[in-house]
């Protein structure tokens, strides 16, 4: 979670209103897995996923850091990882990275940028792991009589991470054991104590750990027994706080306890750091104000874009690019702190009895008596966007639930979420207006600013009730703010009178339309990868890998299940065109125009589709006219463009694709 | 009206420049923040040729080739004009801009205009512009034509024939529009005017009476008119595409195929963007050439020149000092997104052409080289694919991610149209949507969405929203607000995070109360409407943008004439209705006692004295980043305001500010850095409970370097408000009511002090903010003669005493007009007096 408030900055960017997803591009993640070693973790037993090979939670762990780091990668080229196992003989030689932290401890991969090589070379381990299952032992052989303390695996993590991590970074530890009581006996209150405060040490440096708890029926994992006790919640309010007999301390939320085949999917749970968008007040009513943080659950994500490299003969290096205002006819470069705003110049008139004065007014410039101020400072400009609001969220009052309609959506939802950090309070009243929102069945309006230089937009508040299901909280508890179209969105319907359905087609329609239906379906986000994004990044990896790639082998998801729906609604979808065939509306000729026409569509009347059909089986299209082709292909939404020849190749296509019914 | 063709029109602007039109009179503008106003001064002929300006500020905007107008005065000293010219008589009308599309240049002749000293006729200009009109159009019988004529109708018109005039305007089919100053209008009445604009107001009337399209408008009411928000009606294209459900390559037989149309429904619209423009700087060459012009253009010397700047390119290698390139992936972040990134002190950066350049993709801190076009595109066939059906109710309505889409079947095919009808119809009495997918183009990536069934009065239709791919949803874990564990295990049933039945009762009141389903205007059934319709929420920055964008084209300076208010249309939805926050008012005060929220004061990290290690702490990226956006301006200033309005709410917890030990505290002694706001927040919190101790532990030695710091807060001996935090102090005297004389009388006096002592500079933005609250609150609470009294001295202490500050009272005179005197007109509006008048009040400050 970032530390401080992320709406506090200003943006350099007067000129457009930030992308949501520029906000996160613009920070870096580095994550440091820090896994466990000790011979539990090296134990050997059965894949279940693959006959006849053997895995341990070591390997398992493994894996799945390295498939995080293969999304990664894709998702922030710049993030950065880095592996760090303990309880582990193994030390980092001198001069290497990682010499110098703790015994027991153990760098495998410092932290740095995600790159092929390094992905390679853990890919790489796991298939030897595979091949022998000795292997994983011997390269990283288990401290066999103790534990390395849990301090020290800490203190070594924070060491690490001041290394490598940048400065402005989101760090994380991903904290992997499955040992539930690493320090039993007499020392333990010690450890726990020295434990804890290498963490406070570590949340200071401004790193975040997210422990992965392996839990197996034989070994289950109680976090009561030491963790407990040493984690802290994230939202700590005051460290002095989390003491023992504090107001009812209360568990971390991002404790993940988990089968070890559930880890992957648990740890993608948390690939993409949780970072509120921004932080602001939400005025209920005139001094009566509680603190909100804005998450978004929805961003598109969307390709990498390409970016420019200089090849320098041995290799190729990345350039940055900088963006300069000049004056192009001094050729002079301005300073971003004296940019002024104002409204395009314009081109001089063209008009004869003004080229004189034109002359005399330079293109491009405007002259003005000293002192006169004629263009806007860019905080002036930021005004007319703020209206000269302070970023918040103000509540209007509450409308039913049903004054939302479907088409009242301009861009996505952006999730709140109380901030008890900023109003003390905050959370009960959230709470308090949560519940009694779903229980009335209301929406709240809302007058909202995000960040400072965004501008205010009137936004639906959507409740959401909190839902449990086996693998957690599935629907957290909160607000759905859906930014509102404002009367300059709204676009009027172009068409507005249609031929209308008979009741016996309508049936005909219902009968198949019920058999495609699933019951209790939703729109399911996670049954569709994004297909265009899944293909280019496969071509990506495959070309950083230098692997070839394969197209027959990619597999779209989005596509209809075909197969599926002919089976179940085949014969119904067939009997409906022939209902719709034989409607005495749908065979009206003349269509009654719908006001938007243009001279040359109802000029003449058009050649229809059966006489198309019998020049066609003549092979005589070359007999019509590019008008009628035209007419022809636009009424099948085909494109119109290019010659004689390319429109009748056309035809002739989307005819052979429609056999005559 | 029907429809207007856009462009294709000449317009004629007849402009009464008579001496009367120099009256002064007051004009409201927006004050220095943007929410207040204030009023300033200028001409009749001035202020109605703002009109003018914005109706040809349009024009130039909309940048057509065939919307010209000419400008024709009545009144002017000269003669000049095409019967003149022929037949003699039509005195003082001249032709001042010939008909042509209107540039910057007109703007700029139109601002030279002043009031003569002699009278003409307006009729007159109505028979020279109609024929000036017509013999520029010549054939052009489509073009529209229209005649706009401003004047403050003092001065006598020769009423003889009128009607053929009349008539002729007719027959050319004129568009004719009188703006008077000071008109009487529906909502204006005013009494006590000269009889003769009274009898000139009665024959505008009667003319357009006889008009085809004529009309009298105030000039009061059309200045407003034209900032009031227009929503151009877009009509979107309809582009065509193949809505499919089944396999229509292989199983024709049972695959639907209907030919649709997409549209747009909502799309979002942006301000328009302002252009960039930076002074001038006078290069040798330049001075050369401005020395040779001197001979015919006076005093160029005073004027500045600003240009419009564009937008370049350039791309560099990060090199390290010693001048080789860092080696990959070494270092985290050694591959930054842009150039001034904070770690690059011992980077050195090396220009590269465009031309030699590669384009590639970053995996990581690995080059992939891109194909030559590209890499391949996913294999997709145009059109819109149903994939399935599920219940409407069971849609996600938060999942919606973009514009909304209709789908009309093909308006051209009445087949099509039934087909598409059966399918919404049955859909819509089934209750169900469809999951669609949707191609644009051929190769085009795929876009996954929901059909929503839509049936209007004499057409169905579907619309179409795009809805998230797996890849696009964030599952982040947020903790449960109901249930919450202790380090026990145990389910906590109370706590300060759960909110009690009290609690609940009085939210469900608050709920209730702000009700906005029966808060809207009355329907013809006299019931009550609910309140807030998208279609009358205009997007205020949009609206804005534009009016200050236009405003700044047509004005000289907008010192002396800044932006007048936002259009009230705007800021219609900003605040709940008064009815309902009457309403709720029983409610919001139990739940604000019952919730009892508080702001928690903003807190530092602690640095730990025995801390071995001392990792870097994210908290002092801040403090940069911070003093990055100080310097940037206005932040600094909203925050501390906003601050200050949180001041009334009670702080929580003390804070452990008082035991932290100064940040740095050696490099800040030497930099004197500006106090980072959350530091000034702590400061203040210990100031208020310890006074003893606030002074000499602090962070922020910049401040405490004024002789007597040790004091409490800085004060002088029996002052309330003191140096340290003057405009803090002040505001929390001025909200306990009974002491609004002596922290003004105080606050006058800390601003007097400062701006003499050494380093004031650094306090120069902080003491301007203290002005602009002063003077806000001298208005508001009648103490106008002590800011008037203020402002005199403080300028005479900047000027004429030794040391005084010169610099400061510049800083000030720029500011100009709202840190003048308070003048009779403005004290009037806010019920007080003064003895200033507002000419006086201009001058003062531009002295």
């Amino acid at each position: 979670m970032a530390p401080y408030d992320d709406w506090n900055k200003t943006e350099d960017d007067e000129e457009e209103e930030m992308q949501d997803a520029s906000l996160f591009e613009g920070k870096h993640d580095v994550i440091l897995f820090c896994i466990d070693c000790s011979p539990s973790m090296l134990q050997m037993r059965e894949d279940e996923r693959y006959e006849d090979t053997k895995t341990c939670n070591l390997m398992i762990s493994l894996e799945a850091s390295m498939q995080i780091m293969k999304r990664k990668v894709l998702v922030g080229p710049n993030d950065a990882v880095g592996i760090m196992l303990f309880n582990t003989t193994r030390r980092n030689e001198s001069g290497q990275a990682g010499a110098d932290i703790k015994k027991g401890t153990f760098v495998y991969q410092p932290i740095a940028t995600i790159d092929a090589p390094k992905v390679m070379e853990l890919v790489q381990l796991l298939d030897e792991a595979r091949e022998s299952p000795d292997m994983l032992k011997e390269t990283f052989p288990p401290m066999t009589d103790a534990r390395v303390p849990i301090g020290d695996v800490f203190t070594s993590c924070n060491w690490v991470m001041r290394d490598g991590a940048p400065k402005t970074a989101t760090k994380r530890i991903f904290f992997i054991t499955d040992e539930d009581n690493p320090h039993p006996g007499a020392s333990g209150t010690r450890l726990i104590t020295s434990a804890r405060t290498t963490l406070i040490d570590l949340m200071q440096a401004g790193v975040t750990v997210e422990p992965f708890f392996i839990s197996t029926d034989e070994k289950p994992f109680d976090p009561t027994k030491f963790y407990a006790s040493v984690l802290l919640p994230t939202n700590i309010t005051d460290l002095d706080d989390v003491t023992d007999d504090g107001p009812a301390p209360i568990l971390p939320e991002s404790i993940s306890i988990t089968r070890m085949e559930e880890l992957l999917a648990q740890m993608r749970f948390h690939e993409v750091p949780k970072r509120a968008l921004f932080s602001v007040p939400f005025t209920l009513a005139p001094g009566f104000t509680i603190g909100i943080k804005g998450y978004g659950l929805i961003t598109e994500q969307k390709k990498g874009t390409y970016r420019y490299f200089a090849d320098r003969g041995d290799k190729v290096e990345p350039v940055v690019s900088r963006t300069a205002y000049v004056d192009e006819d001094r050729d002079a470069e301005v300073d971003k702190t004296e940019i002024l705003y104002g409204m395009d110049l314009g081109a001089p008139s063209g008009d004869a009895e003004d080229e004189e004065e034109a002359k005399e007014l330079e293109v491009g410039t405007r002259t003005v008596a000293l002192g006169s101020k004629v263009f806007y400072t860019a905080e002036d400009v930021r005004n007319f966007r703020t209206l000269g609001l302070e970023p918040g969220l103000k509540l209007l009052g509450f409308k039913d639930r049903s004054e939302l309609a479907f088409e009242d959506n301009v861009k996505h939802s952006i999730f709140i979420y109380p901030d008890e950090m900023s109003f003390s309070g905050s959370k009960r009243t959230f709470t308090a207006l949560l519940r009694t929102m779903i229980k009335k069945k209301k929406i709240a309006i809302v007058l909202a600013l995000t960040r400072r230089n965004a501008s205010p937009i009137f936004c639906a508040m959507l409740p959401q009730a909190e839902k449990v299901d086996e693998s957690g909280w599935r629907e957290p508890p909160g607000f759905h703010l859906i930014p509102l179209p404002f009367a300059d969105d709204i676009r009027a319907a172009p068409v507005l009178k249609g031929f209308r359905a008979s009741d016996e087609l309508k049936e005909a329609a219902a009968k198949w339309i019920n058999k495609l239906k699933v019951k209790n379906g939703s729109y399911p986000p996670d049954s569709y990868p994004n297909p265009a994004l899944a293909y280019h990044n496969a071509q990506l990896e495959a070309s950083a890998f230098r692997e070839d790639f394969d197209p027959e082998a990619f597999e779209d998801l989005t596509l209809p299940k075909h197969d599926m729906m002919h089976k179940r609604a085949g014969q119904l979808m067939h009997e409906w065109k022939e209902v719709l065939l034989e409607d005495e509306t749908a065979n009206v000729i003349a269509a009654p125009t719908a006001g938007r026409k243009r001279k040359a569509d109802t000029e003449e009347a058009a050649i229809d589709e059966d006489e198309i059909r019998r020049l066609h089986d003549k092979g005589q299209l070359h007999k019509l006219r590019v008008e009628d082709l035209k007419h022809f292909l636009k009424s099948k939404s085909e494109p119109v463009s290019g010659k004689k020849g390319e429109l009748i190749q056309r035809v002739e296509d989307w005819l052979d694709a429609h056999p005559r019914v | 009206m029907p429809a207007e063709r856009a462009g294709y029109t000449v317009t004629m602007f007849l402009v009464d420049v008579s001496p009367s039109m120099g009256k002064m009179r007051q004009v409201s503008v927006s004050g220095k923040d943007g929410t207040t106003s204030d009023t300033i001064e200028m001409t009749n002929l001035e202020w109605s040729l703002q009109y003018v300006m914005l109706k040809i500020q349009e024009m130039i905007f909309n940048g057509r080739k065939t919307d010209k107008c000419g400008v024709i005065l009545f009144g002017s000293e000269e003669t000049n004009n095409i019967i003149n010219d022929e037949n003699g008589g039509y005195e003082h009308v001249s032709e001042y801009i010939p008909i042509a599309q209107p540039n910057a240049t007109t703007l700029a002749k139109l601002q030279a205009l002043e009031p003569s000293t002699v009278t003409g006729d307006p009729i007159d200009a109505l028979i020279v512009a109609i024929e000036t009109q017509d013999r520029f159009l010549n054939k052009k019988r489509t073009w529209t034509r229209k005649i706009y004529l401003l004047t403050d109708g003092e001065n006598p018109i020769e009423l003889e024939d009128w009607e053929a005039t009349a008539k002729k305007m007719n027959s050319l089919d004129i568009q004719l529009a009188v703006i008077g100053v000071d008109f009487d209008d529906d909502s204006l009445k005013e009494e006590d005017k000269s009889k003769i604009k009274r009898a000139n107001e009665t024959f505008y009337h009667t003319l357009v009476s006889k008009l085809d399209h004529g009309a009298v408008g105030n000039c009061d009411y059309v200045l407003q008119e034209v900032s009031r928000p227009d929503v151009r009606e877009v009509k979107s294209t309809l582009s065509g595409t193949v809505l499919r459900i089944g396999d229509t390559d292989n199983r024709p037989k049972e695959a639907i195929e209907i030919m649709v149309k997409t549209s747009k429904c909502t799309a979002l619209a942006r301000p328009k963007s302002f252009k960039k423009f930076a002074r001038r700087r006078r290069t040798a060459a330049a001075d050369e050439e401005a020395a040779k012009d001197k001979m015919d253009v006076d005093g160029d010397e005073d004027k500045t020149t600003f240009a419009q700047l564009r937008m370049r390119s350039e791309y560099y290698l990060e090199e390290d000092k010693a001048g080789s390139v860092k080696p990959e992936g070494s270092v985290a972040g050694s591959v930054n997104g842009d150039a001034d990134g904070a770690d690059g002190q011992d980077k050195r950066l090396v220009k590269v052409e465009k031309e030699e350049l590669v384009r590639g993709y970053k995996y990581g801190a690995s080059f992939v080289p891109a194909p030559e076009d590209d890499f391949a595109r996913l294999p997709t066939r145009k059109g819109m694919d149903i994939c399935g059906f599920f219940p409407q109710k069971n849609f996600r309505r938060e999942l919606a991610m973009g514009e909304v889409y209709y789908v009309w079947a093909d308006p051209a095919s009445p087949m099509q149209q039934v087909a598409l009808s059966s399918i919404v119809q049955a859909m819509n009495d089934g209750e169900v949507a469809a999951i669609a997918r949707w191609v644009k183009t051929d190769k085009g990536d795929p876009r996954m969405g929901v059909l929503w069934p839509s049936v209007f009065d004499d057409i169905d239709c579907f619309l179409w929203v795009q809805m998230p791919f797996a890849d696009d949803v964030r599952n982040f874990p947020f903790a449960s607000l109901e249930m919450l564990i202790n380090k026990k295990g145990e389910v906590v049933k109370e706590h300060p995070y759960l909110p009690t039945n009290e609690q609940m009762d009085a939210m469900e009141r608050f709920v209730d109360a702000m009700d906005l389903m029966d808060a809207g205007e009355k329907d013809e059934d006299g019931n009550r409407q609910p309140w807030f319709d998208t279609r009358l929420s205009y997007n205020p920055a949009i609206h804005r943008t534009k009016q200050a964008l236009f405003h700044a084209a047509v004005v000289q300076d907008l010192n002396t004439h800044p932006l007048p208010p936002p259009h009230e249309e705007l800021t219609n939805y900003f605040e709940p209705p008064r009815r309902v926050l009457k309403r709720a008012r029983a409610a919001i005060e139990e739940c604000k006692r019952v919730f009892n929220v508080r702001e928690v004061p903003k807190k530092v990290a602690r640095v730990r004295k025995d801390e071995h290690v001392r990792a870097h702490d994210e908290d002092e990226d801040m403090l940069l980043l911070d003093r990055q956006s100080n310097r940037a301006g206005p932040s600094q200033s909203q925050r501390a305001t906003q601050s200050g309005a949180f001041t009334q709410t009670q702080k929580t917890s003390p804070t452990r500010a008082q035991k932290k030990p100064a940040v740095n505290d050696s490099d800040s002694s030497e930099t004197e850095p500006e106090p980072d706001e959350e530091e000034e927040e702590l400061l203040l919190n210990s100031g208020a409970r310890k006074p003893e101790r606030a002074a000499p532990p602090l962070p922020t030695p910049a401040r405490s370097m004024s002789p007597d710091s040790r004091i409490d807060r800085n004060r002088a001996p029996g002052r309330i408000v003191g140096f340290t935090y003057p405009l803090r102090d002040f505001k929390k005297n001025i909200e306990r009511g009974d002491v609004v004389t002596k922290a003004v009388e105080d606050l006058a006096f800390v601003i007097k002090e400062v701006i003499v002592r050494p380093f004031s500079p650094r306090r120069f933005d902080e003491m301007i903010e203290c002005m602009h609250e002063l003077r806000k609150v001298c208005l508001e609470e009648d103490e106008i003669d002590a800011w008037n009294i203020f402002v005199r001295e403080l300028k005479h202490t900047c000027l004429e005493t030794e040391p005084g500050n010169e610099q400061f009272w510049e800083k000030v005179r720029g500011i100009g007009r709202p840190l003048s005197f308070i003048s009779q007109p403005e004290a009037a509006k806010a019920g007080g007096k003064s003895a200033i008048t507002e000419s006086e009040a201009q001058k003062f400050i531009q002295d």
